[in-house]
């Protein structure tokens, strides 16, 4: 319940407040919405596990897009960073899928 | 319960036992999660609800909250800028952009060369102009005098002619104004009259008509131009003014000055028909 009102909240106040973005900080906003997402989604499947637990959420939020933070900052270091910000986005890609599977199945049971 | 009664009955001093209830939850209920998928895993035992638990939960969901709003405000934000931005389009989308952009540059220069073209040409022209007024004010004193609508004065000669028997007649009149004319007279007036190059002289009974005006003895010309040439113009021999004296029996005399003024003046023209040519 907190979540969704949050996110409604959030959406609403990116849609309504519209800010420039640092342009050190443009590279990076994709990955880490990706991996909050990543979080999220988590944690949606973990709600309906029964496992939810507002601790693990959080720390799960923050080591997402730090760690995918990292890696993108990483790659434009090495001059990799489109490459490895791709690579970041797969394996987020995929567990989303996972993670949005599990809800299917866990939903329709089946 | 057929068998606890039974068993009563059988062994009336046993206490009853009644099996004990199943412990954890009910399957097959209208709570069931078993999907196949996930473990399923028992609802964690309540919490005992104190004041200051409940005081970290409503902290972890305002967490939970925040966070979530934050990814939400990153998502739009995310969305606000891609929209405005290079940075997601593919390498065809941007070789087209780049190419329209150096068409439309092409364009804005073919226009600024235009238009600075157009202006150097007003401005040139304007100069032109400025030029032209010039010139047209310079022009506009000569043709004034050369028109008659100005007064004039210079060198020239002063004829006058006095006829003391004949009258006469316009073409010796004539003749006089074309010999001055011909001597190189720029401004040339008879009494009252601006002689213009469209003047006429005519007979009538009443005397010489100059330009509609009568003109009576003494004949005053006022010449301007080089006196020598003006004397001579009359007073050559076998010339206009040796014809008058023999032929009209009149007294000519030149009289040369170095300030002829002619205060005669002929008004503007209004010309009906001919118009300039631009």
């Amino acid at each position: 319940m907190a979540a969704i009102l949050g996110l409604i909240v959030g959406v609403i106040a990116g849609i309504f407040l519209q800010p420039d973005i640092p342009v050190a900080l443009q590279p990076y906003l994709p990955i880490m919405v990706v991996a909050a997402l990543d979080a999220l989604l988590g944690a949606a499947r973990s709600y309906f596990e029964r496992s939810f637990s507002d601790r693990v959420f959080v720390i799960s939020f923050f080591s997402n897009v730090i760690t995918a933070t990292l890696l993108v900052f990483l790659g434009n270091q090495l001059g990799v960073g489109s490459q490895l910000s791709t690579a970041v986005i797969v394996v987020l890609g995929i567990r989303i899928f996972s993670n949005v599977s599990s809800l299917r199945r866990f939903i329709f049971k089946g | 319960m057929p068998w606890i009664k039974k068993l009563h009955t059988d062994a009336g001093d046993e206490p009853v036992r009644i099996p004990p209830k199943a412990k954890g939850r009910i399957h097959g209920g209208g709570d069931d999660t078993t999907t196949g998928s996930f473990p399923v895993v028992r609802r964690k035992p309540g919490h005992v609800l104190d004041a200051r638990f409940s005081r970290v939960k409503v902290l972890t969901s305002l967490l939970v909250a925040f966070l979530t709003a934050l990814l939400g405000f990153g998502y739009m934000v995310q969305v606000n800028n891609t929209k405005s931005s290079y940075e997601g389009l593919s390498e065809e989308e941007l070789v087209r952009l780049l190419d329209e952009t150096s068409t439309q540059v092409d364009k804005l220069e073919e226009r600024k060369s235009q238009l600075s073209q157009q202006l150097s040409s007003i401005k040139s022209s304007a100069d032109k102009q400025q030029e032209a007024a010039r010139i047209a004010q310079q022009n506009e004193q000569s043709s004034g005098i050369l028109a008659g609508h100005l007064p004039a004065k210079g060198k020239g000669v002063t004829i006058t002619i006095d006829e003391s028997g004949d009258r006469i007649d316009a073409a010796t009149m004539f003749t006089v104004i074309e010999e001055l004319r011909n001597a190189g007279a720029e401004v040339i007036a008879c009494n009252d009259v601006r002689v213009v190059t469209s003047t006429y002289v005519k007979d009538t009974k009443q005397g010489i008509d100059l330009d509609g005006s009568k003109l009576h003895s003494p004949y005053e010309f006022n010449a301007i131009g080089d006196p020598d040439a003006l004397q001579n113009a009359v007073q050559i021999a076998g010339g206009v003014g040796s014809r008058i004296k023999v032929q009209f029996h009149a007294s000519v005399s030149v009289q040369q000055s170095n300030s002829v003024k002619i205060d005669q003046i002929r008004l503007p023209q209004h010309y009906q028909y001919a118009q300039t040519v631009e």
